[in-house]
């Protein structure tokens, strides 16, 4: 019975219960296929339509990144901003306060008109106004947050401002920046895809999403939808696996082990 | 150990409380199909005239697949001109909007009728929805590809390399099925939203318009160049009737459970509507007016145009207005089930329609001494206003 224990058991049995509950359920009770698709039904397409999802996928993956390196070069630039001037921070909070509450079906359309529907910059520029937030926010925190007695301790030995913010800041705001990096990858897939459905090319998940259920074709959604799922939890896991390469010393990785 | 199994328990519990969710919402969804099961909507245009040929009138839901214009004017003026209530039917027609769909709405009981065009709705039948034509109100295509006389479009060949617009949704796929015929390469399609803005400011080369309606819009819109509207001089346009690809496009669709039942209440349902068209045939300005009353979003000008381009889709009629010509509905298979992916190789059944509805309001309308193929109509000529005042 040690198996059992293992950490993949549990997900596993558990994601086998569910689609096989599913499946049962949508056949024993006869759900129409425009209401609740079999997960079968939903297999079938996702290999059968891998030669367009795919190549779809990967495209707003491009523009899930593009977005996420410009709000995350914004967010961590602005942290180290209010980081260094107090006044700043009184001053620039609410903007980006603001900035996070603008509502995406308002700036996808401003976006699209602005850079132009089919270029994919008007789509980048939706994902890194919804990654700026949550990155400067944590960010910014984890500079700030220094435990006083390391700040004294830099300061008796006359350390510069530079050094302290290189020994002292930096490595305590790194867990912050991670905690806001796996917050703003599903974030930025999500983004990408809702401001696709704004308009732009139709080679892409979230037009294509939109389409197929328009027409009915919700086991072809359901398999666009689990495209952009794998491609969220890869994007997951390489934040995971660079969080322990940047910083393979921190307590709440050793105590994960 | 323990916790193990008293975890796995935990979770087979939530499982059951889901699927006991889920098969109580497919219940009930299948009872809300069943006929005669419409919640009241009274017009308030009875009068006690009408009430004593009248006494309960049959409740009729009309799913639009767009916002209130021109183009469903013939259900409009069946209202305004007591059509409906002269059929003991009391209509309640539901506007359309970006995220309804007719077949939908009729698959989920949410109306008795649904107007679409007849290759969405096959697509949607293959998906499942029992769902029956019956009746043909447009013969022909109203759908355009549009561009600018400089770029030099003026065949499927020519979208070459391209970004060329569409709708999406299923209104794509007369230009799919002519891409394809004309094996067209490198064609970028882009989502066009239902504005002309994209074609206006040249972000894309060439755009989907109705004769109708985006046409139009195009010649509201003013030329900064010359400081007046764009003049058809300025376009350039391909009609999918004469590339050989158009498709057949409004209809009245209904479930078919539904329609086993209530043969009569759709018989008057569609003579009415028909009567209605041709009031719009030979009143077109009030019909107008009635389009206007219910809301429109663009103005006189705008309305007045799609009237008119509206008649041209329907009039003359081969067999009486709704009566489906069976030729062009050939040719619609033909072509859907060659050219449109969704339906390629897939055998459509020819219960999909039925005519003998139609026919009979069509038959009852010609007791009457109406014009119901409208040969001797003539198009008008309309003159457009800025943003279709």
């Amino acid at each position: 019975m040690t198996w059992l224990r293992h950490r993949a058991v549990a997900p596993v049995l558990a994601f086998v219960a569910v689609v096989g509950a599913w499946e049962l359920s949508v056949r024993a009770l006869g759900i129409q296929s425009f209401i609740l698709p079999a997960p079968s039904a939903i297999w079938a397409s996702f290999v059968g339509n891998a030669g367009v999802i795919w190549p779809y996928g990967l495209r707003t993956l491009g523009e899930a990144l593009g977005g996420l390196v410009i709000g995350t070069i914004l967010g961590v630039g602005a942290a180290a901003a209010v980081a260094r001037w107090t006044t700043l921070r009184l001053g620039a909070m609410p903007f980006a306060a603001a900035v996070n509450a603008m509502p995406i079906v308002a700036t996808a359309p401003i976006f699209n008109q602005l850079f132009g529907s089919t270029n994919p910059v008007s789509k980048m520029a939706v994902v890194g106004v919804m990654v700026f937030f949550p990155v400067m926010a944590n960010t910014a925190r984890g500079l700030a947050e220094v435990d006083p007695s390391e700040l004294e301790l830099m300061r008796a030995m006359a350390a510069s401002p530079y050094t302290v913010l290189r020994r002292v800041r930096i490595p305590n705001a790194l867990p912050y920046f991670f905690t806001a990096m796996k917050v703003a990858v599903p974030l930025s897939l999500i983004g990408a895809i809702i401001a696709e459905y704004f308009g732009g090319p139709q080679n892409v998940l979230g037009q294509y999403i939109v389409n197929r259920a328009q027409l009915f074709q919700f086991p072809d959604a359901w398999a666009a939808i689990l495209v952009s799922a794998v491609l969220g939890i890869g994007l997951y896991l390489v934040v995971l696996v660079s969080e322990r390469l940047v910083m393979p010393w921190h307590v709440s990785l050793r105590a994960a082990d | 150990m323990r916790s193990n199994y008293r975890r796995l328990l935990g979770l087979l519990a939530v499982l059951a409380l889901v699927l006991a969710a889920c098969g109580g919402g497919a219940e009930e969804g299948d009872g809300t199909t069943g006929p005669g099961d419409t919640t009241p909507a009274d017009t308030g245009s009875d009068t006690a005239a009408e009430m004593e040929a009248c006494d309960s009138p049959d409740d009729v839901r009309l799913q639009l697949q767009w916002f209130a214009q021109a183009q469903f004017a013939g259900y409009y003026a069946a209202v305004d001109q007591g059509y409906y209530d002269a059929q003991c039917l009391s209509v309640q027609i539901l506007e359309g909007g970006v995220d309804i769909v007719p077949q939908q709405v009729l698959a989920s009981g949410g109306a008795e009728f649904g107007i679409a065009w007849v290759p969405k709705a096959l697509v949607s039948r293959e998906a499942g929805a029992d769902i029956i034509n019956v009746a043909q109100i447009f013969e022909r295509s109203g759908t355009l590809m549009v561009s600018w006389k400089d770029s030099g479009i003026t065949s499927p060949e020519d979208w070459a390399g391209k970004k060329v617009g569409n709708w999406g949704f299923g209104n794509e796929y007369e230009l799919l099925a002519a891409i394809e015929k004309y094996d067209v390469p490198d064609v970028e399609l882009v989502a066009q939203d239902f504005t002309m803005s994209a074609l206006l400011n040249r972000e894309i080369d060439s755009a989907e318009a109705m004769t109708y309606n985006e046409y139009a819009q195009v010649l509201e819109a003013e030329n900064p160049e010359t400081g007046e509207l764009y003049q058809p001089d300025d376009l350039d346009v391909i009609d999918f009737n004469e590339v050989g690809t158009a498709m057949l496009q409004d209809s009245l669709w209904v479930n078919s459970d539904w329609i086993a039942e209530n043969e009569d209440v759709a018989r008057r349902f569609l003579e009415a509507s028909f009567e209605g068209w041709i009031y719009c045939r030979d009143n077109p300005d009030d019909c107008v007016q009635s389009v206007l009353d219910a809301g429109s979003t663009l103005g006189l000008s705008h309305q007045t145009w799609m009237m008119n381009e509206i008649n041209a889709l329907i009039w003359p009629a081969t067999h009486g207005i709704g009566v489906m010509n069976e030729d062009l509905w050939n040719q619609t298979i033909e072509i859907a089930t060659t050219q449109i992916p969704d339906l390629q190789g897939v055998e459509i059944s020819p219960d999909v329609y039925r005519t003998d509805l139609a026919e009979a309001a069509v038959a009852a309308l010609e007791e009457r001494g109406l014009d119901v193929r409208g040969e001797s109509w003539e198009r008008v000529e309309v003159q457009l206003n800025p943003g279709g005042e």
